[in-house]
């Protein structure tokens, strides 16, 4: 499995403030497949996805990523994971002021103390025709739509080629159709580069995208359900 | 430096602000250097133009050419020891005196043996020696009083008759005070000496002649100073020390050092300032490339490096600003100001250095933005 989480729990703050953003949840997620994970607003989606990148500890329990066990890893060592199997996807994007979508992408091979060479640029000009913006690799984000922040957040995320995508909210910022869009694009990018993608998301609209559905509320996630019908919305 | 580059142009009118404070600061420290090089010039450029290794002062805690005075046996004591290449005494005296057209100056006579080690000759006329009252004078009295070979300067009181036989190229100054060379005994006899002179038909006692300010010595690296100094009573400092035996020299040199310093500790804080509001802007970002998985290193050096570049530039523009404003002062203006590259190297430095000194400790928050600020909610 490329993406397992067993028996994770999650307690943040201390003494009267303490809450359990998750409890006991586990959940699996194969190479090339899409998971959603909806809920409300504070269900604990976010706690999630942090404690799967390694943002936070887990209190509890276990996470792999292609069977390493990113639980036991220090800061540094969960950095390192991060930059060589991890993408991240988030809401709004965040894409870096100064950079243009091609150097966002860039910026990846940077971060692995990798001067781009010929290959990475390559890469990122592919991974950008592939998001449908090869006409504007030499845009900053301030002269980018939001839905076009968006796919550059999706290219970059596929840049180091990672097993596992995770992926926060992508359509919170974004209408109806440009979400239907960037949501169509990670399902497809998701199965033509085998990565295991967790999408957390609480537009309904998103779903049939998605391989498995898990609904989490107050940090407590039902069991997944299967879906067949993906990509057909 | 990928993020670096990109942020500083990104940001280039925040930059260029910055640039602008740092380009102020280094001229600032150039200008600063070029006038302190000038007032030690003016102070002490007659002792360096000196060919000595020592001096030897009179015994006192605190040697100073204004209360230094040796007697012959000194300067006789110091020639006759093991390691003494040479020795011979220097008179120094503060006159004021007119020049032929009637021009009050300030001078200060220096009296020496015709001939000696320390004699400079003279770079235009006759050097000392050949005329009893026969004088060569510095660049600076020539050039602020109009002072020509052939002229006479008569010094106040004593009413001693100065003829200018020889010119010298060299501003050579002491004490702010441009430097008249002269015979020994007739430095001696217009210090110690009746006004006027002899009475006519008459020569004043040998006793007149005994006496010296200094005593210029060339030594052996291997000299036994102490023990001499302690045999003859006189205290031998070599020639940077002896710098701080004239008058103002210290009080001048550690005036401009405390505005050098007060400049680095300025721009130090400047610039920590800089980078700390910079650092605290960009937080989301830095916890952004962090979640991405950058480490803390990649994005301290990346600051660094950024910084640096920031410093090295604006410094780099300064210190050139510096160059060419310090040649307009040394061309145009009276103001004592000396062009010393090495110096000006130094006083760059200095403000890279300090610059970077703020620019670490700014940059050590990056290590407390956490990545999860990446993930919005959980902020």
């Amino acid at each position: 499995m490329t993406l397992a989480i067993d028996s994770v729990s999650l307690v943040l703050g201390d003494g009267d403030q303490r809450v359990t953003a998750l409890n006991d949840v586990s959940l699996a997620v194969k190479a090339g497949e899409l998971c959603a994970v909806m809920g409300p607003s504070g269900a604990g989606k976010s706690s999630l996805l942090a404690v799967c990148g390694g943002l936070l500890k887990p209190t509890a329990g276990r996470i792999t990523i292609e069977g390493e066990d990113m639980t036991t890893l220090k800061e540094n060592e969960r950095a390192r994971l991060r930059r060589e199997r991890v993408g991240f996807i988030f809401q709004q994007s965040n894409l870096v002021a100064a950079l243009t979508a091609m150097d966002q992408l860039l910026l990846m091979s940077h971060i692995n103390a990798r001067k781009p060479d010929r290959s990475a640029r390559n890469r990122a000009a592919r991974l950008l025709e592939e998001v449908g913006l090869k006409h504007r690799a030499g845009h900053r984000p301030h002269q980018m739509s939001g839905g076009e922040r968006q796919r550059v957040g999706i290219a970059r995320a596929l840049m180091t080629e990672p097993s596992v995508l995770l992926v926060d909210e992508p359509t919170s910022m974004l209408d109806h159709g440009r979400g239907r869009e960037v949501v169509g694009l990670l399902a497809k990018q998701t199965r033509e580069h085998g990565v295991a993608t967790l999408m957390v998301t609480h537009d309904q609209a998103m779903l049939p995208w998605a391989d498995q559905v898990a609904e989490i509320e107050d940090g407590v996630l039902a069991a997944p359900a299967v879906q067949q019908s993906r990509g057909r919305a | 430096m990928f993020l670096a580059l990109r942020d500083l142009l990104f940001a280039r009118g925040r930059f260029t602000l910055m640039a602008t404070v740092i380009v102020m600061v280094a001229l600032m420290m150039v200008l600063l250097t070029g006038l302190s090089s000038g007032l030690v010039d003016r102070n002490i450029s007659g002792i360096r133009a000196l060919p000595i290794t020592h001096l030897a002062f009179e015994y006192d805690d605190k040697p100073t050419w204004s209360n230094s005075m040796v007697e012959r046996a000194m300067w006789e004591g110091w020639a006759g020891q093991d390691g003494v290449i040479a020795a011979t005494p220097l008179g120094n005296t503060m006159f004021n005196a007119r020049t032929s057209g009637g021009e009050p100056v300030t001078l200060a006579l220096w009296g020496m043996e015709p001939g000696s080690f320390i004699d400079p000759g003279a770079d235009i006329g006759r050097p000392i020696g050949d005329d009893p009252y026969g004088v060569v004078v510095s660049r600076m009295l020539v050039s602020d009083n109009d002072v020509a070979i052939g002229d006479t300067i008569v010094l106040d009181r004593v009413l001693t008759e100065l003829k200018v036989v020889g010119l010298l190229d060299a501003h050579d100054n002491i004490a702010h005070t441009p430097i008249v060379y002269a015979p020994f005994r007739l430095w001696a006899e217009a210090s110690y000496g009746p006004p006027g002179g002899p009475p006519e038909g008459e020569s004043l006692p040998d006793i007149l002649y005994d006496f010296a300010t200094v005593v210029a010595l060339k030594l052996e690296e291997t000299t036994e100073i102490a023990a001499i100094d302690e045999e003859l009573f006189t205290v031998a400092l070599d020639k940077p020390m002896s710098f701080v035996a004239s008058t103002g020299y210290k009080a001048e040199r550690d005036s401009v050092r405390i505005n050098q310093g007060f400049l680095l500790v300025i721009a130090t804080l400047i610039i920590g300032a800089f980078f700390s509001i910079w650092t605290i802007q960009r937080t989301g970002e830095i916890g952004l490339i962090k979640a991405l998985g950058a480490s803390t290193g990649y994005l301290v050096r990346d600051a660094l490096a950024q910084a640096s570049l920031l410093l090295a530039v604006a410094v780099s523009i300064g210190v050139g600003i510096g160059y060419a404003l310090g040649d307009l002062i040394v061309e145009r203006t009276d103001i004592p100001y000396v062009i010393d590259i090495n110096a000006m190297l130094i006083s760059g430095s200095l403000v890279i250095g300090g610059g970077l000194v703020g620019a670490i400790v700014a940059v050590r928050t990056i290590a407390r933005i956490a990545p999860i600020i990446a993930l919005g909610q959980l902020r």
